[in-house]
């Protein structure tokens, strides 16, 4: 394997990997809260339809992300009305918001299949790429440093910051929380809302980056790997950009594998590793004592003032 | 205007009926609205829909047909929901079953005899349950999330599927096509008439349904599951084994998740293809909570599902309405119906809000 | 504006359908002949239905108000697909078109009801008496690409994306290998099977890995244009699929196969009408125009245009098909002799690569 290969195959599994980090690191957020979001991969579709319709209209891909963000957040939005404000169940509505997704994206996006879009690359100059060896560094998507940002964000709001120790108390205890005085459903409205626009990002990571066009259920089932990842990182950040490489890498190792020649395994097993994986990871870190890497407590539990 | 929410004392009966009917109408509504914004005949959409599969007597039997398998299910997943187990894997239960049922005919294809059909479906009865085995014994062994691990187990059943169509279980003479060789007589399941597409698993469907509302109304299992899933520490101090209820729980949503594949792999299909997995797992979510987890509505909600679908293929070909719109008229209505359950134990007051304020 | 065309091809033709029949026959007593299409995908996928879509245009451009067409677009494989075939055979259509693999088993067994009614599917294997099949040639179009890819290829490797090992595949790679060889006898073509007919991120990612592994065009045999927007990102070059996709790649994309169903189509409704309509199999290639080359893109050599449609009108006047001896196969044994070519039966089972396929 000569480096031009290896540089290829790096930037392949990052390809592979942005969009299920942006994704996961909004649900991550979310779930921290106490609130299961089902409906990733409707937001996801919501917002890689609406990066790819603003962006082909405008021409100004920043514009196209910034709509996909808010467009994925309405949708979110809608989400945490019915499951905060009316206290609905947190699994129906999640779903429903995928089969919504899915329907409302394929329905907006009728007049844009079969265009494409320049697709929103480096914004380095185009002699940093030119090297191979700096390609691996520079020549990216904005959207991918944005992904790094994000995890660095989240990490140091989680841990560092008031809001952040805030957040995880109402996911773990959201009667205590609520009874020192802070809105319950105001930081789940929150967290949800940053969900969705996390979510919109990298759907439109696949339709503007990856393969610059529209059609539909364009990210084919990524939204459900992105809901893995959450739990299969313990909900962590560090741990979350590290599975979403391994990922990235599972995903797209079978095809260079095979390229190359070799078949190891059946690829069918491959496709299900994540999913595995995940299921392990979940019995672990229950077998472990340590409370920090489990499910925050009030999971999926809807929460409703007693006045 | 104003509106108001005040609590009220206990849930409203009356109200936990009158929902879904008023979702429905909700939809309706809005969805013909929103259409003829968007420049479609949105009365016509509606119209097609849902009122002209029930009018028509030639749709009733695709009705049949398509509410058999959410039915089935959705009665399943409304034993765990009641008992506050969420499996949400009933897509991959269901899978699973398909192939536990294909695998036994599989194994009987030169054979007949009419022992073959019950062994596929006891088979995959046990498919399915098996595979709610291990989110229920990771639940009650690990304490891990049930909704986390039957969701995750969905996506590893697709790809044992794909695995099996594309290896192990290729027709030999299929021209290397990922699908299984047909069934023989002796494994499809049989029509009520010569000319009708009506299998037996649907009058099976809504026995099942039936048993499953006696079982639950009137059997200790049932005051079990449902003490079980309302007031959890009551269920300790009353001497209910709580894992024990969440085991029969998955499994019986499991199994019949599982008979539900087997179902429509002997019924419709007549063969196992890659196609197979329609998403009726997730669908039949939509349906239990339609059905307020009552067999009886559940009944209802897979009837009220399979109008919309295929309703929505009439609408294509009559009034030029997209594919997508059947999703969104699905997604509305369970909006809808989430959105108003909160009338169950609130009430809504529109108008001057003051003097009743009182009570 | 795509989208409304789009609404109006549907409601027009879906319109013509519903009231034709009400206001009564036309002036000379003829009721339209009402065909049905049964499509895969959306109409607006730009490959295998949208193909499918402008046959149907073609179709009524030519007959004009003496046909009705009914069009029901993402139909599901499998019992789905078999209550829509049933629903247009109810709603009294004389010729129904099923479009994918995987409506073969549902459109025998609506034809088994229907008896009257003509049916015919695409690319299966499995007639009846008012059943038949139909198909392009579409391997004699991958004999076109090989001969381009010969020529401007400088490593020599073609990469090769493809679906499932089923011989309409497999008999598209040994034709693109077979030619390419004729013009570098070393040349070699690497297939990567990414086991799905659609998934625009998975075929991007296979186009990169075989570019990695030294392929500078890149030939597929699934349906996005993911490929060619990779290749065009790579400056290198690609075949399009199914329907000329050069606006995704205006560099990269040399040529594609274009599907020219409208040919088969306009005969088979004239067959029904003049009561002369013959079952069995269609298999149309260059010859008859069922499949042709989109136009050639500039950056291919003028010399090297002439040699590809050398190619094709060798295939055309049978001076040289594109399976004509002598070959050897994937181990290097000689497999067919010179003089010799083999026919369409040893095609229609085709499980075995020419020399210089890796797979």
């Amino acid at each position: 394997m000569n480096d031009a290969i290896i540089i290829s195959i790096v930037m392949t599994v990052v390809g592979a990997a942005t969009p299920i980090l942006l994704a996961a690191l909004g649900e991550l957020i979310v779930e921290k809260s106490g609130v299961l979001n089902l409906g990733v991969e409707g937001m996801m579709l919501i917002g890689a339809v609406t990066g790819f319709a603003v962006t082909s209209v405008t021409g100004v891909p920043m514009i196209g992300v910034f709509c996909a963000m808010i467009a994925a957040t309405c949708a979110a939005l809608l989400f945490g009305y019915l499951t905060l404000t009316l206290s609905s169940n947190q699994v129906a509505t999640g779903l429903a918001l995928t089969i919504f997704g899915i329907g409302l994206s394929s329905l907006a996006g009728e007049g844009y299949v079969g265009k494409t879009i320049d697709i929103y690359a480096s914004v380095f100059p185009a002699g940093l790429a030119e090297h191979s060896f700096f390609r691996v560094i520079f020549g990216y998507s904005p959207i991918v440093y944005f992904s790094f940002f994000m995890t660095f964000m989240v990490a140091w709001f989680l841990k560092r910051t008031r809001a952040g120790l805030i957040l995880r108390a109402v996911g773990e205890s959201a009667g205590s929380a609520h009874s020192i005085g802070y809105s319950v459903v105001g930081v789940r409205y929150a967290a949800v809302a940053f969900g969705g626009a996390m979510a919109g990002v990298g759907g439109c990571y696949y339709s503007m980056v990856l393969t610059p066009m529209w059609a539909e259920e364009l990210t084919a089932g990524r939204g459900w790997i992105a809901l893995a990842l959450v739990v299969f990182a313990a909900w962590r950040p560090g741990r979350l950009l590290l599975g979403a490489y391994l990922f990235g890498a599972v995903m797209t190792f079978e095809l260079h594998a095979k390229a190359a020649g070799f078949s190891l395994v059946a690829p069918e097993f491959l496709a299900a590793m994540p999913y595995i994986a995940t299921i392990v990871v979940l019995a672990l870190i229950s077998l472990r004592k340590s409370a920090g890497a489990k499910a925050p407590a009030c999971l999926a539990q809807p929460f409703k003032a007693s006045t | 205007m104003l509106i108001e929410l005040t609590k009220r004392k206990e849930p409203s009966r009356q109200m936990l009926y009158l929902t879904p009917v008023i979702a429905v109408v909700l939809t309706m509504i809005t969805g013909g609205i929103i259409f003829t914004l968007l420049g479609y005949n949105g009365a016509g959409a509606v119209w097609e829909i849902f009122i002209k599969p029930v009018i028509n007597p030639e749709k009733w039997q695709d009705l049949g047909v398509k509410a058999a398998p959410l039915i089935l299910i959705g009665v399943g997943l409304s034993i765990g929901f009641r008992a506050n187990v969420w499996n949400i894997g009933a897509e991959g239960q269901y899978v699973v079953g398909g192939l536990a049922g294909t695998g036994v005919a599989l194994l009987t294809w030169e054979m007949e005899g009419w022992w073959i059909l019950p062994l596929m479906c006891v088979g995959g009865f046990i498919g399915g349950a098996a595979y709610a085995a291990i989110p229920a014994f990771l639940r009650t062994k690990l304490k891990v999330n049930e909704i986390l691990s039957s969701l995750m187990l969905t996506y590893v059943s697709v790809q044992l599927l794909y695995y099996l169509m594309r290896g192990p279980w290729k027709d030999p003479e299929g021209f290397n096509f990922p699908q299984t060789r047909l069934f023989n007589d002796s494994q499809i399941l049989p029509t009520l008439t010569e000319d009708t597409i009506i299998h037996m698993g649907v009058p099976l469907a809504f026995l099942i349904a039936l048993v499953a509302w006696f079982v639950m109304s009137k059997t200790v299992f049932g005051f079990q599951v449902r003490v079980v899933g309302a007031a959890p520490h009551a269920a300790r101090y009353g001497g209910f084994d709580e894992n024990r209820t969440i085991w029969l729980a998955l499994l019986m949503g499991g199994g019949l998740a599982g008979l539900a594949g087997t179902f429509e792999a002997a019924g419709p299909f007549g063969q196992m293809v890659p196609q197979f997995p329609t998403g009726y797992g997730f669908t039949a979510i939509i349906v239990a909570f339609l059905g307020r987890l009552h067999p009886l509505g559940i009944i209802g909600g897979g009837l009220i599902l399979a109008i919309s679908y295929v309703g929505g293929e009439g609408a294509q070909t009559s009034i030029g309405l997209p594919n997508a719109a059947t999703g969104i008229f699905q997604a509305m209505m369970l909006f809808f119906l989430l959105a108003t359950d909160i009338l169950i134990n609130y009430r809504l007051k529109i108008g001057e809000a003051s003097a009743e304020a009182a009570q | 504006m795509t989208k409304l065309t789009r609404r109006k091809i549907l409601q027009t033709s879906a319109g013509a359908a519903a009231t034709l029949p009400l206001i009564g026959a036309p002036a000379f007593g003829a009721d339209p002949l009402k065909v049905g299409f049964v499509y895969l995908g959306p109409i607006g996928d730009h490959g295998w239905t949208y193909a499918h879509e402008q046959g149907r245009q073609d179709a009524i451009k030519h007959f004009g108000d003496k046909i009705a067409t009914t069009i029901v677009e993402n139909v599901a494989e499998g019992p789905d697909s078999e209550r829509v075939i049933r629903n247009l055979a109810q709603d009294g259509h004389d010729l129904i078109f099923t479009t994918s693999f995987g409506y073969m088993q549902p459109t025998l067994k609506v034809a088994k009801r229907y008896k009257k009614i003509k049916f015919e599917h695409a690319t299966g294997y499995k007639r009846s008496k008012n059943v038949a099949t139909y198909n392009a040639r579409f391997y004699e179009g991958r004999a076109v690409c090989g001969t381009i890819a010969g020529h401007m290829s400088k490593s020599g490797v073609a990469g090769y994306i493809a679906s499932f090992p089923i011989p309409e595949v497999v008999m598209g790679i040994n034709a693109f290998t077979l030619a390419a060889r004729k013009v570098n006898p070393k040349f070699e073509t690497k297939v990567l099977w990414v086991s799905s007919w659609y998934d625009p991120a998975k075929e991007a990612d296979a186009a990169k890995a075989l570019i990695d592994q030294g392929a500078d065009v890149i030939a597929q045999h699934t349906d996005s244009p993911a490929a060619l927007q990779a290749c065009e990102q790579r400056g290198l070059m690609a075949f399009g699929q199914a329907w000329d996709m050069s606006s995704f790649a205006p560099k990269a994309h040399l040529t594609a196969i274009a599907n020219k169903w409208g040919v088969h189509y306009i005969k088979s409704i004239q067959g029904v009408m003049d009561g002369n309509w013959k079952g069995g199999d269609t298999w149309w290639g260059f010859k008859e125009g069922v499949i042709e080359m989109t136009p050639y893109n500039e950056r291919i050599p003028a010399d090297v245009q002439a040699a590809a449609n050398a190619t094709r009108d060798g295939i055309i006047d049978g001076s040289a098909p594109a399976f004509a001896g002598p070959f050897n196969d994937q181990s290097g044994k000689e497999r067919v002799a010179a003089g010799a070519a083999l026919n369409d039966g040893d095609l229609h089972k085709m499980d075995w690569y020419v020399e210089g396929v890796q797979s």
